[in-house]
C-alpha cells in the first residue's frame, strides 16, 4: 500500500498543479465578480437588482455539471469555442459567483440600517459608507461562509476532469487506469485533499480573529 | 463566397484535371461536375487536417491497455496506436497527432460539434450510436472473458464450469451482468461489485475464482502481470470496436478505412502488429497473399 502511494505521488504534481491553479483562478474571480454583483444586488437601481437576482436564481438552480457542458458544447454555438480548461473555469467562476452574491448580500443585509443613515447623516459619500462603514462589519460575517465555498471550489474543481483537463482527481486516474491498484490512490488523494482544505480551515480561522477585533 | 470556395478546392486538387479540360473550350456540363466535386473533397475534414499539418484525435488517458500514459508520462495504447497510423498515413510522420483528452462522455458530442477530426476512445458500434455518428471499420473484436489466479485450484474454464455452484464470479454492476455470466458459467454465482478495480479486487482478496472482466484487460493484465493473472481461456459477447467521425463526410471516412485497412491486412502492419503484440500479448495472423481475406 505504502510503496503504492509512494510510486504514485510523482506523476500526480502537474495534476495537483492545475487544481491549485483552478481553485485559485475560480476563488479570485468569483469573489471579485460576486461581491461586485452582491453589492448591486444590495444598493443597485432596480434593473440592476432584477439582473443579478435573475442570474443568482437561474444558476443556483442549474446543476453544476449541467452549466460545465452547457458552457463547453453551447457557447460555441454563438461563436464562443472555448478549450477545455477556459471552459472548465469559466462554469465553476459563474457557479461559484452566485453564492457569492449571495454571501455578500446575508452580510450586508445583517448590519443594521441605522448605520448607512449615521454615515449620511456624517456627511460620507457613497463610496466611503461602503468603506469605512459597512464593509468592516460585513467582512466578518462574509468571511466563514465565504471560505465554506473556498473549500468547496477546491473539491470542485474535481470536475474539470469531464472535460479532459488533467486535475488531481484525473491524474489519479490515470495511475489507476495504468496499473488497476485503485485503492492506494484514493487514500492518497483523500489526503492531499485534506491536507489542502484543513489548511485553508485554518487560514480562515486566522483570518475571522484577525477581522472580529475592532480597532480602537 | 461559393464561387470562392469553388475555386479554392479546384486550384488544391483539380490541377491534373485542369490541364485536361483547359483543352476543351466547350465543356461546361464537365466544369459543373468538376467543381461540384472539387467543393466536396474542399470541405472534407481531410483536406482541413492535410492542411493543418496534424490530426486532433479525440481520446482517454485513464484506460490501459486502450488509452493511457506509461511512465514517462506519454499517451500510448492500443487507440494511440491507431491514431498514429492515421497520421503515418496522412504526413508520414507518426507524431503529428494532437491527442485531445476527453471523458468517455463526450466521445460523440465532440464529433458532432467539431472539436475533434476523429474519436478512437474504445467505442463499442451500435447502431443507435450510428445515427448520430458515423463509425469506420472495426479495428478490435471486444469481448467478455474470466481472469483467475495462477496459484488457485480453480484457473481453467473446465475447472471453473465442474465448480458448479461453488465457483464464484465477480462482474462490474450492470443490467445484464447475471446473464452475462450464466451465459457460459449456468450454475455460478454472481457477484456484482460497483467498480471495474474492485472486480479485479474480488479476485485478488480470494472472494471470487474469477473476475468478468473485458478480453482486452485480461490480456494485458496476464500479459504485465503473469504471477499474479492468469486467463481462463474462455472468451464471448463480442462487441465491435471503432473510431467515429462526423456524418456526410464520405471523403473522411473513406480514408480512414482504407488506412486501417492498409495497417491491418496491407503491407504497412509494422504499428498495428507491434501495438497487438504489446498490449494484448498476441502475434498477429499471418497475412496470405492470394485470395483477398477481407
Amino acid at each position: 500500500m505504502l510503496a503504492a502511494i509512494l510510486y504514485a505521488i510523482p506523476f500526480l504534481m502537474q495534476g495537483l498543479l492545475t487544481t491549485i491553479v483552478v481553485s485559485l483562478l475560480v476563488v479570485v474571480l468569483s469573489t471579485a465578480i460576486g461581491g461586485l454583483m452582491g453589492i448591486g444586488l444590495v444598493y443597485g437601481p432596480a434593473p440592476v437588482r432584477w439582473l443579478v437576482r435573475g442570474f443568482s436564481d437561474i444558476v443556483r438552480g442549474i446543476p453544476i455539471l449541467v452549466l460545465i457542458f452547457f458552457i463547453y458544447y453551447g457557447l460555441p454555438i454563438a461563436g464562443l469555442n472555448l478549450q477545455p480548461f477556459s471552459a472548465a473555469v469559466l462554469a465553476l467562476t459563474v457557479f461559484k459567483s452566485a453564492q457569492v452574491i449571495e454571501n455578500v448580500r446575508g452580510a450586508i443585509g445583517s448590519i443594521p440600517r441605522g448605520q448607512m443613515d449615521a454615515g449620511k447623516a456624517v456627511g460620507l459619500t457613497f463610496a466611503q459608507r461602503l468603506a469605512y462603514v459597512i464593509a468592516p462589519q460585513a467582512i466578518r460575517r462574509f468571511l466563514p461562509p465565504w471560505i465554506n465555498g473556498v473549500t468547496d471550489a477546491v473539491k470542485g474543481s474535481a470536475l474539470v476532469s469531464l472535460l479532459g483537463v488533467t486535475d488531481l482527481m484525473h491524474a489519479m486516474q490515470q495511475v489507476i487506469g495504468r496499473t488497476y491498484n485503485a485503492l492506494p490512490l484514493y487514500v492518497l488523494g483523500a489526503i492531499i485533499y485534506f491536507v489542502i482544505n484543513y489548511g485553508l480551515s485554518a487560514l480562515s480561522r486566522m483570518l475571522e480573529r484577525r477581522f472580529s477585533y475592532i480597532r480602537e | 463566397m461559393e464561387h470562392e470556395e469553388g475555386r479554392r478546392g479546384f486550384l488544391k486538387l483539380g490541377t491534373a484535371g485542369l490541364a485536361v479540360a483547359g483543352v476543351a473550350a466547350a465543356a461546361t456540363v464537365t466544369a459543373t461536375a468538376q467543381k461540384a466535386a472539387a467543393q466536396a473533397a474542399g470541405n472534407s475534414v481531410l483536406r482541413t487536417v492535410l492542411d493543418r499539418g496534424k490530426l486532433i484525435v479525440g481520446t482517454g488517458s485513464t484506460n490501459a491497455p486502450w488509452h493511457f500514459e506509461n511512465e514517462k508520462g506519454e499517451l500510448v495504447g492500443m487507440d494511440i496506436t491507431m491514431a498514429r497510423i492515421l497520421a503515418k498515413g496522412l504526413f508520414d510522420d507518426a507524431t503529428k497527432v494532437e491527442f485531445v483528452r476527453q471523458d468517455p462522455a463526450q466521445r460523440i458530442p465532440n464529433i458532432t460539434t467539431g472539436k475533434v477530426d476523429i474519436v478512437i476512445q474504445f467505442m463499442t458500434v451500435t447502431p443507435q450510436r450510428a445515427q448520430l455518428v458515423a463509425f469506420t471499420r472495426p479495428y478490435y473484436v471486444e469481448g467478455i472473458a474470466l481472469l483467475t489466479r495462477p496459484d488457485a485450484a480453480n484457473k481453467s474454464f473446465d475447472q471453473l464450469l465442474a465448480g458448479a455452484a461453488n465457483t464464484k464470479v465477480s462482474i462490474l454492476q450492470n443490467v445484464d451482468a447475471e446473464r452475462s455470466v450464466h451465459e457460459v458459467l449456468p450454475k455460478a454465482q454472481v457477484m456484482q461489485i460497483d467498480t471495474q478495480a474492485n472486480v479485479i479486487q474480488a479476485l485478488e482478496s480470494k472472494r471470487a475464482d474469477a473476475a468478468a472482466i473485458d478480453l482486452s484487460t485480461v490480456r494485458w493484465l496476464v500479459a504485465k502481470n503473469p504471477n499474479r493473472y492468469s486467463d481462463s481461456g474462455k472468451k464471448w459477447f463480442s462487441m465491435l470496436y471503432a473510431a467515429a467521425l462526423r456524418q456526410g463526410d464520405p471523403d473522411w471516412l473513406n480514408f480512414v478505412n482504407t488506412t486501417f485497412n492498409v495497417a491491418m491486412y496491407g503491407h504497412q502492419n509494422e504499428l498495428y502488429d507491434a501495438a497487438f503484440k504489446e498490449y494484448f500479448g498476441l502475434d498477429a495472423p499471418t497475412r496470405t497473399p492470394g485470395f483477398p481475406s477481407i
